[in-house]
């Protein structure tokens, strides 16, 4: 496979890129890029230990010595074509994921703290989070893959199986669930997928995770002994409070 | 250290997929997710809607609810809660809540035509009082109302059943519960004698089959047929059955599924037990020990007004059956009559009455329903081929007969409102007799439940127009005679006469017979049928109407005086599910402004009778009983102060804070806990009204088979709710069944011990041939219905089927849940559910706005074609929570002439594009 050359040719261009980019930088072209950014950065996955996209983009000097420290050629530097703002590092899991060195040579390389260098244990780096297409996943239909599950660097964490009935026959299927507390993001589930397009894929986490609402715990999750010796006290609005529900009662047809 | 919200929902998300891998959770994990919710304070609670009746734990900081999950100890859900339940936390926090006192008012004087001004307690008090008195003075009082609620906490409710029975001597107190189960209640009365299920939700886990009539359980029940669904998932032995008229959520995981033409359900059942008498599936063992057989008239109307008096010119040719019905060729065969015959409906008055018949008179009814017959008047789906369909009839029957086969048959409100209610859900129990198929685990007809506390609060404390606590009845003089010993009040205080049902209240607001109402924890005026008569009454009509509620509802608007209300977790309470389950919570915040519980309201305004305003000699019109002089209760006031009352004793003081249940004393040192009470602190008289009132309660119930356990036991932290009958501090799990029952006699194996109903005169199918009454103690009744037409089908005008009912995302009138921003931004309105080919043949796309009209008047809705409802060919659903939908000026006011309970799921309409 020529990819390594590939992506050593791209990471010169990228170089190239970046060079005229700094060298032109009376404003416009740098504002130019500052907005493109801003656009088309959330499809991004960044090395461990990056930042949030506003503070990484603000820290991020494009040096490429993040690139040269990986010791899998997994990073690259963004080139015009990348769909992603130019001279910034970052990876294609399918092509080379993440190996998830101890060390984390990447980060320790950065000048600049845009990967943070308080990322000491490489199971809390968050590069993205894998998202299981379950209509093409093959384990999801009852086929015995979960290549996925097994392939996981934190498995039984990252990546669990459930047992499910399967009701076309008498088999269970054994279905991959992905958990973000624990999924780093590397990618060595995507780039192991055995689908034609993977199947499981990683993608920033804010795109695709959602938020159960404040006022709602689930139930198995929290102990919450009854209180022993309630405080009553607080939240009274008591008399004089202005009259609500006027205007519909008194407005409008019935 | 502190938590950030962040690190709560990973460590809690840690544990959740611990669990579900069937991991071992690090303590530390642990140690973190127990301090993410530092400073907030946990209680044990009920979730406010259906009567599911789920656990909840609610937490309160500084005052307020700030969250709430599944009650992870609760045998009903295990810590699940559906989306409803999810926004539990966020119901009493609506930017509309109302905090004042609101009357219509013209220059600082109260005005039926005024505009709503806020006004003090106080003032609003004086009003209604001041009406009040007027009204009762001129009327009696049968001239005064209350709209109750099958959402009443038990408290609630007695107070509101006390105060308007033994208190203004008035039976006019009915229950939205009425629109809700009145008919399963005909149902368990006129079968077993007692009301309520034998069995309970733990039949789900015993059984190997579900049968749901009429009861879209995915939608409306939405945690139990999780249970249900858990059940049938891996296990191809167990089968579901999904009996609709419309395929709906139910439908996507049943077996079979039986879409069945309005109606027919009765001809379905018919065929049922044709074929269980054919095959000779019938536990003869079990009929002859526990059983006989029964029927009544089939000339009973269909609870609507004798008169065409008050109808719309429109509806006047469906109100005309009320007196005489053409039998079509289906009726015909049905009854074993001609068709075309006129029978006239004599039996309106006395729907009720029923008498003994023969197995082999029982075997005749139901023989005229073969296959054939029933298939082809029954079959829904006008596309469907007969063949299959019969085939699926077949299948079903096969299904209850199977010996080996455990079976549980649900129903919710497609038996319910129904104009033949009560029959439906008689028939479901013949069937499950006739197999021996009731009253053990995983076997029984059981009848699901609408709302939180129909059980609880509106049937066993009996809010009803004919009852008394714990199955007791106004008309029976040994039970008023009990009641008035228990109450300590003089003979013949309570009114023998029954009152309005809920839906005659509005017929009796619309004819002037009622000129004051006060409508509590409903809204009457947009969930009762024909809508339009109803809000015309209102506004109308020389009355005096009362709404109290948390928020500016339907009823508030067309009301004259509105009460700001707390809310489910800012008073103490207790609710009734659908399996007998008595659960309970404390208060755990002040409602909001000037907001007070109904209890207090109640109270507040028995303060304001003196025993001789209402305990003098009362005028009742109608009233015709032994012991009482016709048209009169007797003024029992001399028999008052021999027993030490006062006449200037007020009804507060005689009925609520008396000498004994000023004993109960509040600041309480048992179960309070440091909670408050404002409705006690607000009283300021020391007793803690809710434990002191359900104490009293409970004595009704002790020792007759309704034993529910003492106060304090509820609010115990290791109690989860109890089943009644309690016994020695045991909940009973199937009762009748001597193995789980202690009120069983011993040896009898099963006990139909329920006691009302139990001697009746014997005949044949049309009539009494021997008067002589005999008696039937211990046993449950089988009974022959037989198939009757709708009164209303769609013809060549109204072309289309028509029936409302439910969404998962909202409750009843949408009062609290579309105040939550995020179920009103899921389901912000009522859509119209019809067939994609229904709607091309009006020029109908899906998403345009299009006008329901029916006899009674016309609604704005917009069509769906698609999802979560799938109507075949000629039907249409909405549901009936929006009040910009309001189905209900659509829907017909018929009941079922029994159980007097609406049906809303049979109008005819048209839909025409907008």
């Amino acid at each position: 496979m020529n990819s390594h050359a590939k992506i050593s040719r791209r990471n010169f261009f990228a170089r190239v890129g970046q060079g005229a980019a700094l060298a032109a930088s009376g404003g416009l072209v740098w504002l130019y890029l500052l907005k493109q950014q801003v656009r088309a950065s959330p499809y991004a996955i960044r090395p461990p230990g990056a930042r949030d996209e506003p503070d990484f983009h603000a820290r991020c000097i494009k040096c490429g010595q993040c690139v040269d420290a990986c010791p899998y050629d997994t990073l690259a530097l963004a080139t015009a074509d990348a769909g992603i703002p130019i001279g910034t590092p970052y990876f294609v899991p399918r092509n080379v994921p993440c190996y998830m060195c101890e060390d984390i040579p990447c980060v320790r390389a950065c000048p600049t703290g845009a990967l943070d260098p308080a990322l000491d244990n490489i199971d809390d780096a968050r590069m993205g989070l894998a998202v299981i297409d379950i209509e093409n996943c093959l384990s999801w239909q009852g086929l015995r893959c979960e290549i996925c599950f097994r392939e996981c660097p934190v498995q039984s964490e990252a990546i669990t199986v459930e047992h499910h009935p399967r009701r076309l026959s008498k088999h269970a299927m054994f279905v991959p669930l992905v958990h973000s507390n624990a999924c780093t993001g590397c990618g060595i589930c995507e780039q192991a997928c055995p689908t034609q397009k993977a199947a499981i894929r990683v993608l920033p986490p804010e795109l695709v995770q959602g938020q159960i609402g404040d006022h709602y715990r689930l139930g198995w999750t929290v102990d919450t002994p009854i209180t022993r010796d309630f405080n009553a006290g607080g939240g009274a609005t008591g008399a004089d409070t202005p009259a609500t529900g006027l205007d519909y009662l008194n407005e409008g047809p019935l | 250290m502190d938590l950030t919200r962040r690190e709560f929902l990973k460590s809690s998300a840690a544990t959740a997929t611990a669990t579900a891998a069937g991991i071992t959770v690090p303590a530390a994990a642990l140690a973190k997710s127990k301090q993410a919710d530092a400073g907030v304070q946990w209680d044990k609670s009920v979730c406010r809607f259906c009567g599911t009746g789920c656990g909840i734990m609610v937490a309160t900081k500084g005052g307020r609810i700030v969250a709430t999950k599944g009650d992870p100890d609760a045998p009903v859900n295990r810590g699940l809660n559906c989306i409803k339940g999810y926004f539990n936390g966020k119901i009493q926090y609506g930017k509309d809540r109302l905090t004042r006192p609101l009357m219509r008012m013209t220059d600082g004087e109260f005005d039926k035509q005024g505009k709503f001004q806020p006004v003090s307690w106080e003032r609003a008090f004086d009003e209604m009082e001041k009406q009040f008195k007027k009204t009762y003075q001129d009327m009696g009082p049968h001239g005064v109302a209350v709209f109750g609620s099958g959402q009443y906490t038990i408290p609630e409710g007695y107070v509101m059943a006390k105060l308007m029975k033994a208190g203004f001597r008035s039976n006019n107190i009915d229950p939205n519960a009425r629109h809700c189960m009145a008919s399963a209640v005909v149902g368990f009365i006129q079968t077993f004698g007692i009301d309520e299920p034998a069995g309970n939700y733990d039949d789900i886990e015993h059984t190997d089959t579900v049968v749901t009539w009429g009861a879209n359980m995915a939608e409306c029940h939405p945690i139990l047929w999780a249970r249900v669904s858990d059940r049938r998932l891996g296990n191809d032995n167990v089968k579901l059955v999904n009996l609709t008229t419309i395929s709906n959520q139910t439908s996507d995981i049943a077996d079979l599924e039986i879409v069945f033409k309005p109606g027919t359900d009765l001809a379905i059942q018919n065929y049922i037990l044709r074929e269980i008498v054919k095959n000779d599936a019938v536990n003869h063992d079990f009929v002859n020990k526990h059983c006989v057989f029964s029927t009544g008239p089939y000339d009973i109307g269909y609870g609507m007004r004798g008169t065409s008096k008050y109808a719309f010119d429109a509806e006047k040719d469906i109100q005309a059956k009320e007196l005489v019905v053409t039998l079509d060729a289906d009726e015909a065969v049905a009854q074993r009559r001609k068709p075309g015959e006129k029978v006239k409906q004599n039996n309106t008055k006395k729907p009720v009455k029923h008498w003994l018949i023969t197995y082999e008179e029982f075997k005749r009814g139901v023989e005229p329903y073969t296959l054939d017959f029933v298939a082809e008047l029954s079959k829904g789906d006008p596309d469907e081929d007969l063949a299959a369909y019969k085939q699926k009839l077949q299948e079903l029957a096969k299904l209850y007969m199977d010996k080996n086969r455990k079976l549980v048959s649900y129903w919710t409100m497609g038996f319910n409102q129904h104009y033949r209610g009560s029959w439906v859900n008689e028939q479901n129990y013949a069937i499950h007799l006739l197999l021996g198929k009731q009253a053990q685990p995983g076997n029984g007809a059981f009848s699901l439940t609408g709302q939180p506390s129909a059980c609880g609060t509106a049937r066993e404390v009996g809010t009803f127009a004919h009852r008394l606590p714990a199955d007791l009845v106004v008309f029976n003089p040994k039970h008023r005679a009990f009641s008035e010993g228990l109450w300590k009040l003089p003979a013949n205080t309570l009114n023998p006469k029954v009152g309005s049902h809920i839906t005659k209240i509005m017929r009796d607001l619309e004819d002037g017979s009622v000129k004051w109402a006060w409508v509590q924890v409903n809204n009457p005026f947009q969930a009762t049928a024909n809508a339009n008569h109803w809000l015309k009454a209102a506004r109308k009509m020389d009355n005096f109407l009362v709404v109290s509620d948390p928020y500016p509802t339907v009823s508030a608007k067309v009301a004259d005086l509105i009460l700001p209300t707390a809310m489910i977790f800012e008073k103490w309470g207790l609710y009734g599910n659908a399996e007998r389950r008595t659960q309970a919570w404390r208060q755990q915040v002040n409602p909001p402004g000037e907001a007070m519980g109904d209890v207090w309201q109640g109270l507040e305004f028995a303060k304001r009778f003196k025993l001789k305003e209402v305990w003098g000699e009362q005028a009742v019109p109608g009233l015709k009983a032994g012991g009482f002089e016709d048209g009169k209760l007797p003024d029992v006031l001399a028999e008052a102060q021999k027993m030490g009352y006062s006449p200037d004793d007020t009804l507060y003081d005689v009925l609520f804070a008396n000498k004994e249940n000023r004993k109960v004393k509040w600041p309480d040192k048992s179960v309070a806990k440091g909670h408050g009470n404002h409705i006690a602190e607000k009283l300021d008289d020391g007793w803690f009204p809710e434990k002191a009132l359900f104490n009293e309660y409970r004595q009704f119930g002790v020792g007759h088979a309704h034993d529910l356990a003492e106060f304090d036991v509820y609010y115990r932290d290791d109690v989860r709710g109890l089943k009644w009958p309690v016994v020695d501090g045991k909940e009973t799990q199937w009762r009748f069944n001597e193995k789980y029952d202690s009120y069983c006699a011993k040896g009898s194996g099963f006990d139909f011990y329920g006691k009302a109903l139990k001697a009746l005169p014997s005949g044949d199918l049309d009539k009494v041939t021997t008067p002589d009454k005999t008696s039937l103690a211990h046993k449950a009744k089988i009974f022959f219905r037989p198939y009757a037409a709708p009164p209303e089908q769609p013809d060549k005008n109204y072309d289309l089927w028509f029936s409302t009912g439910r969404v998962l995302e909202h409750w009843h009138t949408g009062t609290m849940t579309r105040r939550v921003p995020e179920l009103h931004r899921a389901v912000p309105t009522a859509l119209l559910y019809m067939n994609p080919d229904d709607a091309k043949a009006r020029g109908i796309q899906r998403n345009d706005v299009v006008w329901i009209e029916s006899r009674r008047g016309k609604i704005k809705a917009v069509v769906e074609t698609r999802g979560r409802n799938r109507p075949v060919k000629g039907y249409t659903f909405a549901a009936f929570f929006d009040e910009g939908v309001f189905v209900n000026k659509v829907c017909l006011d018929v009941t079922c002439p029994m159980s007097k309970e609406e049906d809303f799921k049979k109008a005819a309409i048209k839909v025409y594009k907008a």
